[in-house]
């Protein structure tokens, strides 16, 4: 074998006349680092979210206090799950306008985003302060706990959220975002919409199986 | 080297947008398909006498349901449909280790047999 | 790549690139030398070295826990330590070792090898990575500031509940011991991410997956467990968190929770937890046997795919750190089936290993002597982990000193020994002189005189009943003898690890009268061995094009036909030589990473003792985000951001790099 391995370019010196030997922005993948990190970043928060579902699903009886059924307002939940859907919408209209450099567009689909965001936590904010009035405090039953904590932590996922989608906003109008950065919009919105996704399964698991 | 012509860029930078918005129409369609699955699961509450879900159907019929769309908005919405197969291994891996060590660990606190879950 | 093609990255529409200038509150530090330069460095292997220093402290912390611990069980009826410190103390030693000792030595190693193995100038978000080292130091240093704010945690390593309660550990500890470990957590995911995307993203030209060297596979394999189980205990932490902070049910049995719910968390990471802290190990013992067997390894395809069975089965046997807790017959038997399959990857590992030195040269060097070392301590470690499979015979072992021997013979005979041949091993890559080999020899034999010494007699206190975490013991029970070569055994190996640091000054100060030790001192496989020693900052100049496994390897050595090894070029003409590195685009140094890292202990401290604290916290966080993310892309006089078209041609010459190359370099450098 030696006659081959002799024939290929064996000296440090030679690599530099390789074809890519210089582009080092290039990737492996053909995807950005900062995408492929995010996707990363969502299969992790899958166990997360996962650990947390898990906990609520054991803890949902409680021994006292008010049980879900009793407690659960349906169609103000729906209402307010139907609106975060939506917000998809919205989320991946401002990516496709972004995509095809029409800025003013997307700024106005991303305030949209966010103020659908921002309407469904302050329905979830009305929505605790109405379960605390009727006996559901935090700490009332393992029920409870469960309960406050899975859906906070998702409304802080959605809070983050629409301070990132505000940001945005913020840096497109003041021409922060050129076009070699729009991929920065569809990586906000993959965060975006997997908040959304996250709360599909809340919303059937949580509210809707009955006990 | 950089190309000035509008007319033959190619679809693009992000995953090959379209410069027309035939891509927004498939987005609006997916979100009506969307709305009329949210309804239907909202029906499952507001009747559940319903025969299609009567009773221990509820559950499996809510978890399709759910599944449907889970997966379509993480299809079309965050683009796995266009976009390089790697970035759906690497999500779907997450997703489903996350799926069957929970329900293994839920399983070793044998709740399914509480009547929890049909 | 998509993006480097001949086209512009989106349509050309009302605004146009010329305009953008980037805001930044601080201009980005320039600083190369002092101590400046590291605290505000992104550059992988200052990073790398910097893990571990900082995890070489913590192992001096967790040491003397050890030691005390040893001492205080020299005698019966010790009193050295009382029942309350004791605690205290093995559960700060279990944590230290864990999460601020071998975890960081993993990502210290894997921090420098992975690009140098790759062929890539730095990792993938440069500013992640630096925020990765600075939020597990602080983390690190969060944890142990409880010795002087009321006592460390008392629940043991793995803090089951409901012991972990308000109600059974009043003080802070525990409070101390779950934020700390959430800090470091965030620390181990970004990390994860960031090598992840590296190892995926940016290999040389011709590096394709199978190529890769071990280590860099072992260590991706194990950023993935990272990646999918520090969520796990990051999940059960926030319990934790908001029953002892804010009175939440998860653990309070009176309101019907199950205190197994933790358990199961805390296992379901735990496990792969083991596994990722073994895998970097595993990976180096097969990038060192290689080199002095000067045989290929045995099977590449095999060790990388047993790797990455290992990753994916780590995941179905977390419960058999629970056959005693009442999990079921169902279960106690699903998972004594997972746990006895997991010993097949690791099997053919082992196979591996000595196939590979099966007729080899074998060279005797240190890092030789350590690698051989984990392969054999490693092995009697495994043999006693399939004992614990059995779930009878685990019955039996639960909570005594058998586990005790077990884990500290699969930690410390693997993951430790493997890591000290990586010491000995890339030493003089990392810092340009080698070890005294004398004084390494040494320390290798005192090591593993002073481990055996420890760990052996510990099966047979457990085999005798000796119960783990107990403070103290009654006499009458044979457990005298075995505790007192224990304790000598504990000492020996603080000896052999106070030799190492012996050895790394004193290599140093002769290492004046040496000549320089070239780049490729143990005549090695592997292209990090043609950069320069020390690495270089910017590693490869030019990029090498791999084209084999062992790449640089086979650039020094053909094959006559008949199978015989013969030199084809000598290692200088292989080697790269040093440049000036101008015409190299590296990313610049930040503040940031070191700012927002800050943040996390400030806003844990206020969990603890004042949520206007927390506040600040807070706000540094949260400001630290916006610096960062409004931070100017480069270093402005390096001219990278003004896409002018010279921006490259400088000195490089050869390569002319157009206009979306460069943006596109931009928004990688944004991590």
């Amino acid at each position: 074998m030696a006659e081959s391995l002799t024939s290929r370019p064996t000296l440090a010196a030679a690599d530099a006349q390789q074809a890519h030997a210089h582009i080092d922005a290039d990737t492996n993948t053909g995807i950005s680092n900062t995408k492929l990190g995010m996707w990363l970043f969502l299969a992790s928060e899958c166990l997360l979210f996962g650990g947390l579902i898990t906990t609520y699903l054991l803890y949902k009886h409680p021994l006292e206090g008010p049980t879900p059924h009793e407690i659960f307002d349906i169609p103000f939940t729906s209402t307010s799950s139907f609106v975060l859907l939506m917000s998809s919408l919205t989320m991946v209209l401002a990516v496709s306008a972004i995509e095809r450099g029409e800025h003013q567009r997307m700024r106005v689909w991303i305030g949209a985003t966010a103020a659908l965001g921002a309407t469904f936590i302050a329905g979830q904010i009305y929505e605790f302060t109405v379960f605390v009035r009727e006996g559901l405090g935090f700490t009332t039953s393992r029920f409870s706990s469960a309960f406050y904590t899975l859906t906070g932590f998702h409304g802080i996922h959605v809070t983050i959220g629409i301070i990132m989608l505000v940001s945005l906003v913020l840096l497109s109008l003041r021409g922060k975002i050129p076009e070699h950065r729009a991929e920065t919009v569809e990586i906000v919105g993959l965060y975006w919409h997997f908040v959304d996704v996250v709360w599909v399964v809340i919303f059937a698991v949580v509210y809707l199986i009955p006990s | 080297m950089t190309v000035t012509s509008h007319d033959n860029v190619p679809t693009t930078v992000l995953d090959g947008a379209v410069k027309d918005y035939s891509r927004d129409k498939v987005y609006v369609m997916t979100a009506l398909f969307l709305a009329v699955l949210t309804i239907i699961e909202v029906f499952t509450y507001a009747a559940p006498d319903f025969p299609v879900w009567a009773d221990e159907l509820l559950v499996p019929v809510l978890m399709i349901l759910m599944a449907v769309k889970f997966f379509t908005i993480v299809y079309v919405f965050m683009h796995l449909k266009f976009d390089k197969p790697i970035l759906t291994k690497l999500f779907y891996m997450g997703l489903v280790l996350a799926v069957l060590v929970y329900i293994a660990m839920l399983s070793t606190f044998r709740i399914w047999h509480n009547g929890q879950h049909g | 790549m998509a993006l480097t093609e001949d086209r512009p990255l989106a349509l050309p529409s009302g605004g146009s690139d010329d305009g953008y200038t980037p805001t930044g509150v601080f201009t980005r530090p320039t600083a190369e030398t002092g101590a400046r330069s590291w605290f505000t460095t992104v550059d992988h292997k200052k990073i790398g070295i910097m893990y571990g220093a900082a995890a070489i402290f913590f192992l001096i912390i967790g040491g003397s826990e050890a030691l005390l611990i040893r001492m205080q069980l020299w005698a019966p009826r010790g009193t050295l330590l009382s029942a309350n410190l004791y605690n205290q103390v093995y559960t700060m030693h279990g944590t230290t070792m864990v999460f601020l000792v071998v975890m960081p030595i993993g990502a210290a190693f894997a921090n420098y090898l992975i690009p140098l193995q790759i062929g890539a100038r730095d990792v993938a978000f440069p500013r992640i990575n630096a925020f990765s080292f600075w939020a597990f130091l602080f983390g690190g240093v969060f944890i142990n500031s409880s010795w002087l704010l009321g006592g460390g945690a008392d629940g043991g390593w793995f803090m089951y509940a409901p012991n972990s309660g308000v109600i059974f550990s009043p003080t802070h500890g525990i409070d101390f011991w779950n934020l700390g470990l959430i800090i470091t957590g965030i620390a181990s995911l970004t990390g994860a991410v960031n090598l992840i995307v590296t190892v995926l993203n940016m290999r040389a030209p011709g590096m394709t997956l199978m190529r890769m060297p071990i280590f860099t596979w072992m260590a991706l394999v194990s950023q993935f467990l990272l990646l999918f189980a520090i969520p796990v205990l990051t999940s059960a932490q926030v319990l934790l968190m908001l029953d002892r902070g804010f009175h939440a049910n998860f653990f309070n049995v009176s309101k019907g929770a199950n205190p197994l719910l933790w358990e199961h968390l805390f296992w379901i990471f735990g496990h792969p937890e083991v596994y990722l802290m073994i895998l970097p190990a595993f990976g180096l013992v097969s990038d060192i046997l290689p080199t002095f067997a000067r045989k290929p390894i045995f099977g590449y395809p095999f060790i990388v795919f047993s790797g990455i069975a290992i990753g994916f089965m780590g995941w179905g046997v977390w419960a058999h750190h629970m056959f005693v807790s009442g999990i079921g017959p169902i279960s106690v038997t699903t998972f004594s089936l997972t746990t006895m399959f997991i010993a097949v990857p690791t099997g053919v590992k082992i196979l591996n290993w000595t196939a590979t030195m099966w007729g080899g040269k074998l060279k005797f060097s240190s890092p030789m002597l350590f690698s051989i070392g984990l392969v054999t301590m490693f092995t009697i470690g495994g043999l006693s982990g399939v004992m614990h499979s059995v779930a009878p015979m685990d019955s039996q072992q639960t909570d005594t000193y058998f586990i005790v021997a077990h884990f500290h013979y699969v930690l410390f005979g693997g993951a430790f020994f493997g890591f000290m041949g990586g010491f000995y091993f890339y030493w003089p890559k990392a810092f340009g002189y080698m070890l005294n080999e004398s004084l390494g020899k040494a320390n290798f034999w005192l090591m593993l005189l002073g481990f055996n010494l420890t760990f052996a007699p510990m099966h047979v206190l457990g085999l005798q009943g000796m119960s783990r975490r107990i403070y103290t013991y009654d006499p009458g029970y044979g457990f005298e003898f075995w505790n007192k070569v224990a304790t000598i055994g504990a000492f020996t190996l603080a000896s052999s690890v106070a030799l190492f640091v012996v050895n790394i000054f004193y290599s140093k100060v002769k290492a004046k009268n040496l000549p320089p030790v070239g780049p490729d001192p143990w005549d090695g496989r592997t292209i990090e061995w043609m950069v320069p020693s020390p690495t270089p900052a910017y590693n490869f100049d030019p990029i090498p094009t791999v084209t084999r496994v062992d790449d640089f390897w086979y650039r020094k050595y053909g094959e006559t036909k008949d199978g015989k090894l013969v030199r084809i070029a000598s290692t200088a003409e292989v080697a790269q030589q040093r440049t000036d590195g101008k015409g190299i685009h590296l990313p610049s140094p930040s503040y940031w990473p070191l700012v927002l890292a800050f943040g996390l202990p400030i806003a844990a401290y206020g969990l603890i003792f004042s949520l206007w604290l927390a506040l600040v916290g807070a706000i540094i966080v949260v400001g630290a985000i916006y610096g960062w993310v409004m931070e100017p892309p480069d270093d402005p006089d390096k001219a990278h951001d003004d896409h002018g078209p010279d921006a490259h041609a400088s000195d490089g010459g050869d390569a002319v790099v157009a206009d979306p190359v460069d943006a596109v370099k931009e928004v990688e450098t944004v991590g």
